[in-house]
């Protein structure tokens, strides 16, 4: 009992990390109708980019830079590709950003080679315990923070302007258009918002427990697909909880491992996608998704 | 106020403005057209005649349907209008959609926020919104609630108030009356002059004549895309041409010979439809006879849709009967109502785009084939047979409405020309009766005039009876031997075209109380 006790907790601060990331995928995608494969290798960016300037700037000017960087990014690809064919169909831009994905990874795993570099942070491999459960600090702190940033991302889609500019154009971009809402730039400010966000999330993914900014950390955004799928697209609040059920049944299952053994090694990483399909299959838009209207 | 009109200065100017879709589609060829500041000017004319078009060149959202200034120029305020929607708003061109198409998840409140998103200050967005409280005291009652829940009439309210959140100069409205009760219709041309006495200009595109005269100071007419007409709102009320153009002239053609027929008499009797609180259809009646052209006519929104949809068995009735040869059709499925002989066409075409004329065609013979597909699929000599003979029957059919390559997709034709295929499809059937729903709607003259050919010719031919539901009244005077005309779910006339026409009530349904 307190080893689920103590995996389910693990598996809340890690889903809270996955939230993010998903929160950011769901924004672009309301904004701009765009599946966005590319947010994986932005969240290595902005977790490659802390790790080389941890060292010469300081730790939090580099977590600074290290989101800029990312959401600079994230908006180049919407400005520089995404923009010029905003109405092409949804396969074709979800390709184009699969193709950003593979050069930028691509060239991001060449700098980085078979290193595992140092985030730097502040907590290194500090352990904290909350009511008799060890766990990391860094995902106690991850904890938090998404807390702070989804409570904060909720505020301002309800009340600021920028908010409703959102989702005016989300709804219908036409008309928001005819209200004078400057499409591009709410587009620009939803990918910049997930690029900054990808990059959080890169930021405690590579931190302990998890090694540091390796090659590979891009495809640890890949978990994100199936809590966005499974909170349905266009539900921010979907994809909270998504990525939460993620993050629990992947520690779970990689918990229990011995006695899944039945099944195969590696279930931590397939686990998610098998949750994803289970769901799909009882609510095809997802667990919040809008479901699709087609007129007669 | 004419003169105020005449003297003031242009606040939006359109010179020779020609737009297409598609880069092919001319959709406006050349229309100027001058508003002066603080007028109500009125854009009027048919569907398809480029109305809406016009309103997308000024507001600049045709490249999202494809669209584009081909050459002319816009100017308001003096200057070169921006090509970007979101500027144009923000300079204070300020449009309502068609449609209203209120952010439906977003509040009521949120929805107004919204339109103030483009107002200039903060000082301006506080004055739009204590003058939208005044103008809608229901917006403010109702401020919390999703947007998608209010009524009709409240969501159009909603979309003007939310466009004068902006602080317009100049307010486009597309379609305001469509699909509203009369009352508030009536409320939506007072809100209309409310705001015009408030200084804002306003530029209205309508089907219906009759509000829009009634409200405006100038109007101009589209038709296929240029200026056919335009004058002072008076002036065109009274004008000959308007009454033409919106009623048809009688022509010596007009009575058509009756003709031999099966076909068995459709008695409509005391019709009603509701859906929910709304009387779509009240106590309607009107009979079909054998062989006659039966045409079905009213602004948009009167219910004839409505009435097609109950009698092919689409809706249901609320009250009232639909006989067809002593049969009630009310309560059969569509596909029953279809196997007694009484065929539709759609309003939109739907026809499988990739697949030839003639498999198009011969998919309706089915009701009429006999062998299995067993026997089809092994071409069975029966088998082969029956489908020479249907082939020759469907290439027969089609000839009669002029349609010669059988080999073509659908997908290839041209709009006009698909939809006499969908006329074609219907008499494959081999119906007694045939139910028309908008015939033309959208066709240049030409196909018009094609079209009405075809109707002609395969009633002659077919001996069939025809029910022909369109709001395009110029459309059926020359064809119809009897029109009953709905105007918001009741019939106000019945009887032979030339008798409509003269009918007081007809007379204020299409062009208002000038008339």
């Amino acid at each position: 009992m307190n080893q689920f006790v103590t995996l389910l907790v693990g598996g809340l601060f890690l889903g809270a990390i996955y939230s993010l990331v998903a929160l950011g995928f769901v924004t672009v995608f309301k904004a701009t109708h765009v599946i966005n494969f590319a947010q994986g290798s932005v969240l290595l960016l902005g977790a490659y980019v802390i790790a080389r300037l941890h060292e010469s700037l300081g730790f939090w000017p580099a977590v600074a830079v290290g989101l800029l960087a990312a959401a600079a990014c994230s908006v180049l690809i919407d400005v520089v590709l995404i923009r010029r064919i905003r109405r092409a169909d949804l396969g074709t831009l979800a390709i184009l950003t699969l193709g950003v994905d593979i050069l930028l990874a691509t060239e991001l795993s060449r700098r980085i080679g078979t290193d595992v570099l140092n985030i730097g942070a502040p907590w290194g491999n500090h352990v904290t315990e909350l009511f008799g459960i060890r766990v990391a600090t860094s995902r106690v702190v991850a904890g938090c923070v998404a807390a702070v940033l989804v409570a904060g991302f909720w505020a301002a889609f309800k009340f600021t302007d920028w908010g409703i500019a959102m989702r005016s154009a989300a709804e219908d971009g036409e008309t928001a258009s005819l209200m004078g809402i400057r499409l591009n730039r709410v587009a620009a400010a939803a990918w910049a918002l997930a690029g900054a966000l990808a990059a959080v999330g890169g930021l405690f993914l590579t931190s302990f427990p998890a090694a540091g900014v390796t090659g590979g950390v891009g495809v640890l955004a890949l978990a994100c697909i199936p809590a966005v799928v499974l909170g349905g697209f266009d539900s921010p609040g979907g994809a909270v909880i998504g990525g939460l059920i993620i993050g629990v049944v992947s520690v779970l299952t990689a918990g229990y491992q011995e006695e899944l053994s039945f099944l195969g090694r590696g279930l931590g990483g397939v686990a998610p996608f098998a949750v994803m399909l289970l769901v799909l299959l009882i609510r095809p838009s997802g667990l919040f998704g809008t479901r699709e209207l087609t007129r007669v | 106020m004419v003169e105020v009109a005449v003297t003031a200065p242009a606040v939006l100017d359109v010179h020779d403005l020609r737009v297409s879709y598609a880069g092919a589609v001319q959709a406006l060829r050349g229309v100027s057209l001058s508003v002066p500041e603080g007028s109500v000017v009125a854009v009027l004319g048919n569907n398809g005649a480029g109305k809406s078009t016009l309103l997308r060149a000024l507001s600049g959202t045709l490249p999202a349907q494809n669209g584009a200034v081909t050459g002319g120029t816009i100017a308001f305020a003096g200057r070169e209008q921006p090509r970007d929607a979101a500027a144009i708003a923000r300079g204070g061109l300020v449009q309502v959609p068609e449609g209203r198409r209120v952010f439906s998840n977003l509040t009521v409140e949120e929805n107004l926020r919204a339109g103030g998103l483009a107002a200039p200050d903060k000082a301006a967005r506080a004055e739009a919104r204590a003058w939208v409280d005044e103008l809608f005291p229901i917006l403010r009652e109702r401020a919390t609630q999703r947007a998608g829940l209010l009524s009709g009439g409240e969501q159009q309210m909603l979309a003007i108030g939310r466009a004068l959140m902006a602080s317009p100069k100049v307010l486009l409205l597309d379609e305001p009356s469509l699909g509203l009760a009369p009352k508030i219709v009536e409320r939506v041309g007072e809100v209309i002059r409310e705001i015009n006495d408030r200084g804002v200009t306003v530029v209205l595109v309508e089907q219906n004549a009759a509000m829009a005269l009634s409200v405006a100071d100038h109007a101009v007419v589209l038709e296929v895309g240029e200026v056919a007409l335009q004058g002072t709102a008076d002036e065109l009320a009274e004008s000959e041409a308007v009454k033409e153009r919106y009623l048809g002239v009688p022509r010596a053609t007009s009575t058509a010979e009756r003709v031999e027929s099966h076909a068995q008499p459709l008695e409509v009797e005391a019709l009603s439809v509701r859906f929910g609180g709304l009387a779509a259809l009240s106590d309607v009646s009107f009979t079909v006879e054998p062989g006659s052209l039966h045409a079905l006519i009213g602004p948009n929104g009167a219910g004839k849709s409505t009435c097609l949809n109950v009698l092919s068995g689409v809706y249901e009735a609320t009250a009232g009967s639909v006989r067809y040869g002593g049969r009630e059709l009310t309560k059969l499925r569509p596909h029953r109502i279809a196997a007694l002989g009484v065929a539709r066409t759609f309003q939109n075409i739907a026809l499988s785009p990739r697949v030839s004329v003639l498999d198009n065609l011969l998919v309706a013979r089915h009701r009429l084939m006999r062998s299995g597909f067993l026997a089809d699929g092994l071409r069975l000599p029966a088998a082969r047979r029956e489908r020479a003979e249907h082939e020759a029957r469907v290439r027969e059919i089609a000839e009669l409405l002029g349609l010669t390559e059988l080999e073509r997709p659908v997908g290839t034709l041209s709009y006009g020309t698909r939809k006499r295929v969908e006329l074609a499809r219907a008499l494959c059937a081999e119906p007694e009766l045939l139910l028309l729903d908008e015939p033309v709607a959208g066709m240049v003259r030409d196909e018009s005039a094609a079209m009405a050919e075809a109707i002609t010719r395969s009633r002659a031919e077919l001996g069939i009876s025809v029910l022909l539901v369109e709001h395009d009244m110029t459309f059926v005077m020359g064809m119809a031997d009897r029109v009953t005309v709905l105007d918001f779910g009741k019939r106000i006339a019945d009887g032979t075209p030339a008798e409509v026409q003269r009918d007081a009530e007809v007379l204020r349904a299409y062009l208002g109380g000038a008339a």
